[in-house]
């Protein structure tokens, strides 16, 4: 059986103002594995990965990163997990390198010079990293801003909508980049992306949320045989109609 | 050397880079000090020697009378020769006018007066011979031409009643000083520190460098304010704070970071404002010949870079709470700059009271108020009391570090990650 480095259970998220916007989410990431969380706008994904992040307090439910109570010790989950945000920015006046240097040094890791070395060669900047980050299209932002996350190779990465906004190239770029980066470290990754054919290419196995909940799980391949369709697109279009007449 | 907690170092030195190449906010915080001052010294100069001021005299005596009891001689002209020459030396422009009428022109600010009979009552042993002089109202430089008409009256007044008294000396043959009876009393001033020691003339000049210094604390604060406010909603709002936020680093040590930066601005701006203040005193010194070394107290100018670091650091602190429940950049703003401008009443009200006179009854309470310490650890240097100084900046950096750790308590990570609607 391998090792489950999250286990998230039962977890609720009222915000303040009372939007209702996770009813109970549970799932498990195991070691080595890439989780994919997908759905529609507004259904919880972001929400759900910050509260592992420890960014936002659940209401209510438990997450645990490799054995660690995020919910209770934050500062200590963090050290095992590497966030990208959905929106994330880079500081324009700082260097490429500058940003790795900063943020290996922030993260204390042991030896910065190698990591911020394994960041550059993650981010496939080359030279470019030493302009400023003000100067960079939004593909380069966002290549650096994932090889920050998984430079220190965190036990778990969260990346929320990784691909959002790249060209084609870009994506291929950063896909390759996980794939790899998960092959070499055994690291498991929880990514949420609204690109199906991103999602069948990288992920394991996949969280369907609607509403709030996860109301459909399994592998790509699982999922598509069980709605006997041709993608993943038509499984969740079907599920998505079971549900509400459910 | 006081060792930063690790995260902290981290973080101040991104903001110091960051800062470093921020161009703006350089420009904001050091060369609009530097140059504001001395600027308008220098502007107001140049603009008072382009303003002509123009003088009429009417001597309507035009005589010259002796008078038989003295023998005595008075000529009307001599003071009209002597009001031209002073006048004309100081950049005035002086016409000579054969009647009242020149007071209607409206390009004559000033008109002098010599009435008729001037010169018999002058020379005279029992009439007072008077100057009338003309100024319109309302008009700065006119104000100065008239003092020196003044000057120049008095020195002819002082010289004929010299002259007088000799010839009366002589005439009833004693022998006496001619000062002992044209100023039998006189009044001194003794300038003394508030321990009765004699102190000079610099003295004052210091204390009033001191008042400017502390007016010229609300000049450093308000860019130091704007640039924590940037730090922290600026971060929400150009979506680079998550990233930060789940670092390991508390968030706690994120904004004192932001602080220590932003106060690190503000004792380079308070230096470059006091330099600024130098240069103004420069010229200023220029124009009324006192060399600019005796006013300047580098001691004085340290406190004053002490001080500043300190109000700055309680600005922020107590507008962090107001700032990271606001929704946007321009409310946030909005909070600074009210603080700010309390913090600029006080200094304005620094500038033109004593606040170290006041009685203990009023001063006692002010004293829950920062900024009250700030003007209060400049005053207590200029009078001489260096003790009481450093008890008000160690008062300021108490106060300033308990709202400093109130205010980073009372923060909502989850606010200030996401904006309350
Ligand atoms: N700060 C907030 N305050 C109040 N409600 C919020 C806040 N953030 C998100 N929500 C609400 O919570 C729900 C879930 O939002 P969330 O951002 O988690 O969705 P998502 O699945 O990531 O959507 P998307 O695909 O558009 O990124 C939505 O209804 C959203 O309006
Ligand atoms: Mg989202």
């Amino acid at each position: 059986m391998p090792r489950k480095v999250l286990v998230v259970d039962s977890v609720h998220k009222t915000y303040k103002g009372g939007v209702y916007a996770v009813r109970g989410v549970s799932f498990t990431v195991y070691e080595g594995e890439i989780y994919g969380l997908i759905g529609p706008n507004g259904a919880g994904k972001t929400t759900t990965l910050r509260m592992i992040a420890g960014l936002i307090k659940p209401s209510k439910g438990s997450i645990t990163v490799d054995g660690v109570d995020a919910v209770r010790e934050p500062f200590r989950a963090r050290k095992l997990v590497g966030y990208l945000p959905e929106e994330a920015e880079v500081y324009s006046r700082l260097k490429g390198i500058e940003h790795l240097k900063f943020y290996a040094e922030l993260y204390g890791v042991n030896n910065v010079d190698e990591v911020v070395e394994y960041g550059a060669s993650l981010s496939g900047l080359g030279s470019r990293l030493y302009e400023r980050a003000g100067n960079y299209s939004k593909g380069m932002k966002r290549r650096l801003l994932l090889a920050i996350v998984l430079m220190r190779k965190p036990r778990l990465a969260l990346l929320d909508e990784p691909t959002s906004g790249l060209d084609v190239y870009a994506s291929v770029h950063v896909r390759e980049v996980i794939k790899k980066y998960v092959r070499e470290t055994r690291s498991s990754v929880v990514l949420s992306s609204h690109n199906m054919l991103e999602v069948e290419y990288l992920c394991d196995r996949i969280g369907f949320m609607y509403n709030g909940r996860i109301i459909l799980e399994g592998s790509p391949k699982s999922i598509i045989d069980e709605y006997g369709v041709d993608n993943l697109e038509e499984a969740f279009t079907k599920a998505i109609e079971e549900f509400r007449s459910a | 050397m006081l060792r930063l907690p690790r995260y902290i170092r981290i973080l101040l030195g991104k903001e110091l880079l960051d800062l470093s190449r921020d161009r703006k906010t350089l420009f904001t915080s050091i060369l609009l000090p530097l140059t504001m001052l001395p600027l308008l010294g220098l502007v107001s100069l140049l603009l008072i020697a382009q303003q002509p001021v123009n003088v009429a005299i009417v001597d309507l005596d035009t005589s010259k009378y002796t008078d038989p009891q003295l023998g005595l001689t008075v000529d009307s002209h001599w003071l009209v020769g002597n009001l031209t020459h002073y006048l004309r030396s100081y950049g005035y422009n002086v016409s000579l006018a054969e009647s009242l009428e020149v007071v209607r022109d409206p390009k004559v600010d000033v008109v002098v007066v010599i009435p008729p009979g001037f010169a018999e009552n002058a020379s005279s042993l029992d009439r007072i011979a008077h100057v009338t002089v003309y100024k319109k109202a309302g008009y700065q430089a006119a104000s100065r031409a008239e003092s020196l008409v003044y000057s120049v009256v008095s020195a002819f007044s002082y010289n004929l009643s010299r002259a007088k008294i000799a010839a009366l000396l002589e005439i009833a043959n004693v022998a006496a000083s001619l000062q002992a009876i044209r100023n039998p009393v006189q009044a001194l001033t003794e300038l003394v520190s508030v321990v009765g020691e004699r102190v000079s003339f610099e003295a004052e000049l210091r204390s009033l460098f001191a008042r400017i210094l502390v007016l010229a604390l609300s000049f450093v604060v308000t860019p130091a304010a704007s640039y924590v406010i940037d730090g922290i909603i600026g971060e929400r709002e150009r979506k680079t704070i998550e990233f930060l936020m789940v670092s390991p680093a508390p968030l706690s040590h994120i904004i004192y970071a932001k602080m220590i930066a932003a106060t690190i601005l503000g004792i380079i701006s308070a230096v470059f404002d006091a330099a600024g203040l130098v240069l103004y005193m420069f010229f200023m010194g220029l124009v009324y010949g006192i060399a600019i070394g005796i006013i300047v107290d580098y001691r004085l100018l340290v406190l004053h870079a002490v001080t500043a670091f300190f109000t700055i650091l309680s600005t922020i602190t107590i507008a962090l709470p107001f700032i990271t429940k606001t929704r946007g950049i321009r409310s946030a703003s909005n909070i600074a700059s009210i603080v700010t401008t309390a913090g600029l009443v006080f200094f304005f009200t620094g500038f033109l009271i004593d606040y170290i006179k006041l009685p203990p009854h009023i001063l006692y309470p002010l004293y829950a108020i920062p900024y009250v310490h700030s003007i209060l650890a400049i005053q207590a240097y200029v009078f001489e009391d260096p003790v009481r100084s450093v008890m008000h900046i160690l008062l300021l950096a108490l106060v300033s570090l308990a709202l400093l750790i109130g205010a980073t308590k009372t923060i909502d990570p989850e606010k200030l990650l996401v904006a309350p609607s």
